[in-house]
């Protein structure tokens, strides 16, 4: 399992984890490189199809990156993403997933510190639970 | 292929189910004596009890229901699929893997066979470790799906495979609300493209007559707690309703006298993963900014899996399913 290198896909507000991921880069904080990043404006606009396809698509986890709540640029985009997010869960957990294969994190424009913590953690985390397998692939 | 006086040779069998879809063949009522004319059932072992050499001649129309499951319903499928020219996967089970389906969720296990073999009791065809969709294991060229398929549309493949626009029956619904290709094979006679499913083109709740009003509930119901029967949209009163995820054809049968959809035409061409269209149906109606009281109202849902892909995990499921090419 030592040459694993866990592939995540980061669906990232524009307007606060996105910038704070820019600032991560911008700041010259290490991070692992197992991340993809897909932009979006909001993560309340994730549908959970997304992250169902991104694990479907050989992903072996996925990370919800929005504004902590109030503060989204869209009033309640993130509340939706706070919604969704406990249900599909234990959709996740039913179909096999560990739990920590698909996070929501709120992670403001100001905190690239905490984004880098969390890539960093994830990546490890995931590279121990080894490569996401479809039961019935 | 109804030349005069040629008959079309039909061929009807269950693997793993429960053969509602053949009684619904049989529901038909009048028409049955109208197929008479044009079809010649040459297999149909649960009603005619005829041996699987009758097969051997060929044949034009399979009606194949029933999820692969067994060894035998594999030796089934590939045999109707080499005799027949039409191949139709009829009913949830064939179509889409059906409630045998929900086997996938439990970890594969070695058949449960031997037990009986050695007691000197009949023997049982040998269980595959995965129940398949009929498509999973065999090219099929129609679904009629639906658990059982409602009976005009079972009908109406009926007169587009076999009848091919020659029969005079009358339809018992409207030709206008099936898909443009089905319609137009009914009453022209020519075949629908392959691969035509016969049911609808948008979500059950496109043909539900129930009220909308984008209200949230934020509680979890079961149908045997007390809900308005009439009017409100289900979803939003609380109720798991699949309609949303589900493709249309029923004409919102369940939904209009108050049951919540349980999804058996499979989920609707738009849509990806049913599951997935769920959470976010399901999701929308909550009513909390708490993140501690949403994670108590999730905990009221139960068998998340088991509801939503109730009766397409095998071939529906996109974390499931094996993965194509």
């Amino acid at each position: 399992m030592s040459d694993f290198e866990p592939q995540i896909i980061a669906f990232l507000c524009n307007w606060c984890t996105y910038v704070a991921a820019d600032a991560a880069g911008v700041s010259r904080f290490i991070q692992k490189p197992n991340v993809r990043v897909i932009r979006m404006n909001c993560s309340g606009m994730v549908d959970p199809s997304y992250i169902i396809k991104a694990f479907a698509s050989g992903a072996d986890g996925v990370l919800v990156g929005g504004c902590w709540p109030g503060d989204c640029h869209y009033i309640s985009g993130n509340i939706k993403a706070m919604r969704r997010a406990p249900l599909l869960q234990k959709l996740l957990g039913e179909l096999g997933m560990e739990e920590l294969r698909f996070r929501l994190k709120w992670i403001a424009a100001s905190e690239p510190g905490p984004y880098q913590k969390t890539i960093n953690e994830m990546t490890e985390e995931i590279r121990k639970l080894g490569p996401y397998k479809r039961s019935a692939a | 292929m109804s030349r005069p006086g040629q008959k079309v040779k039909l061929a009807v069998h269950t693997a793993t189910g429960c053969r509602a879809c053949e009684q619904g063949m049989l529901d038909v009522n009048n028409e049955v004596s109208e197929l008479g004319r044009f079809a010649e059932v040459v297999f149909w072992p649960y009603v005619l009890g005829t041996p699987w050499e009758a097969v051997e001649g060929g044949v034009d129309v399979a009606l194949f229901a029933g999820a692969i499951h067994t060894e035998a319903d594999r030796q089934a499928a590939m045999k109707l699929r080499e005799r027949s020219k039409i191949l139709v996967s009829v009913g949830a089970c064939a179509a889409f893997g059906g409630l045998p389906g929900l086997v996938n969720l439990a970890p594969p296990a070695e058949p449960a066979v031997a037990a009986t073999e050695s007691e000197d009791k009949p023997t049982l065809p040998r269980t595959e470790p995965r129940a398949l969709a009929l498509s999973q294991v065999v090219e099929v060229d129609y679904v009629v799906p639906g658990c059982p398929p409602t009976q005009n549309l079972l009908w109406a493949a009926t007169l587009a495979l076999v009848c091919r626009g020659e029969s005079p029956a009358r339809l018992s619904y409207s030709v206008a609300r099936l898909p443009e290709a089905v319609a137009e094979a009914i009453t022209s006679g020519v075949l629908p493209p392959r691969g035509t499913v016969f049911a609808g083109e948008k979500a059950v709740c496109g043909s539900c007559s129930r009220v909308k009003e984008e209200k949230k509930s934020g509680t979890c119901k079961r149908p045997y707690q007390a809900y308005d029967l009439t009017g409100r949209c289900l979803l939003e009163q609380g109720l798991v309703c699949q309609g949303v995820a589900t493709q249309e054809g029923c004409g919102g049968l369940c939904t209009g006298v108050g049951v919540p959809c349980r999804g058996c035409f499979g989920k609707a061409p738009a849509i990806m993963d049913p599951g997935a269209k769920m959470v976010s149906a399901i999701a929308s109606t909550f009513d909390s900014k708490n993140a501690q009281e949403i994670a108590g109202l999730v905990g009221s849902f139960v068998d998340l899996a088991g509801t939503f892909y109730r009766y397409s995990l095998p071939s529906q499921c996109a974390l499931l399913a094996p993965r194509r090419g």
